[in-house]
């Protein structure tokens, strides 16, 4: 199972690099939602820009997260790979975990050009207080790819699955968001860890909860034709 | 007798009210082919997609190695070879990364290995290092029938097998084919023409308005471009 993981990995990261497409589009996006919001809140320091700077954070997570999920499944659409892929040894819970890991990273590299666009935007310093804010990106990056891999693998095969996954996935991300721009809140404006902590328990919850949901679910949703 | 491989019975297919496949009997033992021929849009495509396992069937049941196409465990999963209308190739990885590619998810040993000696054997070995997505039909062809056939699979499903293939190609395909069948395979395979399948000893039916039908060769006139052929139930 680990070898099939590696090799689905492997080649989804060899696929992006080579074609580069979802890399660049993330980032660009990422960039397009901090610029806007940025001008639109045109916010000060302390607490108020503390916010600012967090939701536009996350903002940026979710548009990301989700173009990150569809380039991770679709990349088995072409030329009918998926079915192949149905059709191998392979294990569907490795199937999963590797798309997962593939969508996770992809969410990552962005949201790390994301957390430098941010304090460069909402003037602030590179300290402490950015890196507190790593495990709650993180997180939430990872509570994001679980939960849109396992919807997008639904969708892929739904007439209009772009629009859909979207209407799915943002609702049900609601608890992981609310809880992540609260943790980036409190970790950009100095709070008390026992504050920020809170809040990283429900990104955990959630995480634990979409990860094994995925993991359990994805060979019915993948196998259906 | 031994017993069949590759198992459809009572097999039908519908897609919404219209019937594609209905009450299709067929059985094919290790080392033995059977050719389904028919027009297009005949269901030759869908009766291999559900011997696969891709596909679930409105009735009946699709067999492989004795249990449901559809819930193979991993272990016989490995045992079953498809080459599809689908390439299943990946457009921006090479031909050799992709054989490696699926070779690792098989279980072959050495996967780079074995990928480079299968490119040679279906004369892709220059082409090794070139993106699919600069491929000839033909050439996807060919790489998707290495694809097919590199993990040695006790079970083979050629949808159109020499679709695309020049005469070298063809005959290169028919070699492999009769190797696959001289070390116990069992194929099943769908085409336009009998003609190539039958030269490999394949039995040929025929798939008519959704049943199949099996015909069989009566004599042979003198002088007759074609056998005759009686198709009976």
């Amino acid at each position: 199972m680990v070898s099939s993981f590696n090799a689905v990995l492997r080649k989804d990261l060899l696929l992006e690099v080579r074609g580069g497409q979802s890399t660049v589009a993330l980032g660009t996006l990422s960039l397009l939602v901090l610029v806007v919001l940025v001008f639109a809140f045109n916010p000060g320091g302390g607490e108020q820009g503390a916010g600012a700077a967090a939701g536009a954070l996350w903002v940026a997570l979710v548009f990301s997260g989700m173009l990150g999920a569809t380039r991770a499944v679709s990349a088995e659409s072409e030329n009918g790979c998926i079915r192949a892929l149905l059709m191998s040894p392979l294990d569907r819970a490795a199937l999963y975990a590797a798309k997962l890991a593939a969508a996770f990273i992809f969410m990552a590299v962005a949201e790390a050009a994301s957390i430098i666009l941010m304090v460069l935007f909402f003037n602030l310093e590179f300290d402490v207080r950015v890196a507190r804010l790593v495990p709650a990106v993180l997180l939430g990056a990872l509570g994001f790819a679980a939960l849109a891999t396992l919807l997008a693998g639904i969708s892929s095969r739904l007439r209009g699955g772009d629009l859909v996954l979207p209407l799915l996935a943002v609702p049900m991300f609601v608890p992981a968001l609310i809880a992540g721009v609260k943790a980036s809140a409190a970790a950009l404006g100095g709070a008390s860890l026992g504050e920020f902590a809170v809040w990283l328990k429900v990104l955990v919850a959630f995480d634990v909860m979409f990860v094994a949901a995925g993991y359990l679910l994805f060979e019915y949703v993948a196998g259906e034709e | 007798m031994t017993a069949a491989l590759i198992e459809a019975r009572a097999l039908a297919k519908s897609f919404g009210p219209t019937p594609i496949l209905r009450d299709v009997n067929l059985s094919v033992e290790a080392g033995r082919g059977a050719a389904v021929i028919g027009a297009n849009g005949a269901g030759k495509s869908t009766l291999i997609r559900l011997l696969a396992g891709l596909s679930a069937p409105s009735r009946g049941a699709a067999m492989l190695f004795g249990d449901q196409a559809r819930s193979l465990k991993p272990a016989l999963r490995r045992r079953v070879g498809l080459l599809s209308h689908q390439s299943f190739l990946y457009p921006n990885l090479t031909a050799r990364e992709n054989l490696e590619f699926y070779a690792t998810l098989y279980g072959v040993d050495n996967a780079r290995a074995a990928a480079l000696q299968w490119l040679e054997r279906v004369a892709l070995g220059a082409a090794a290092n070139a993106r699919v997505r600069g491929f000839s039909r033909g050439m996807e062809q060919r790489l998707a029938l290495a694809r097919a056939m590199l993990a040695r699979p006790d079970v083979l499903m050629l949808d159109e097998p020499f679709a695309a293939l020049d005469t070298d190609g063809a005959a290169l395909a028919a070699a492999l084919v009769r190797e696959a069948l001289s070390r116990g395979c069992a194929v099943l395979a769908s085409a336009h023409s009998a003609n190539a399948l039958e030269e490999l000893g394949f039995a040929v039916l025929t798939l008519s308005r959704g049943r199949l039908v099996r015909a069989e060769i009566l004599n042979q006139r003198p002088g007759a471009a074609r056998p005759l052929a009686r198709q009976v139930s």
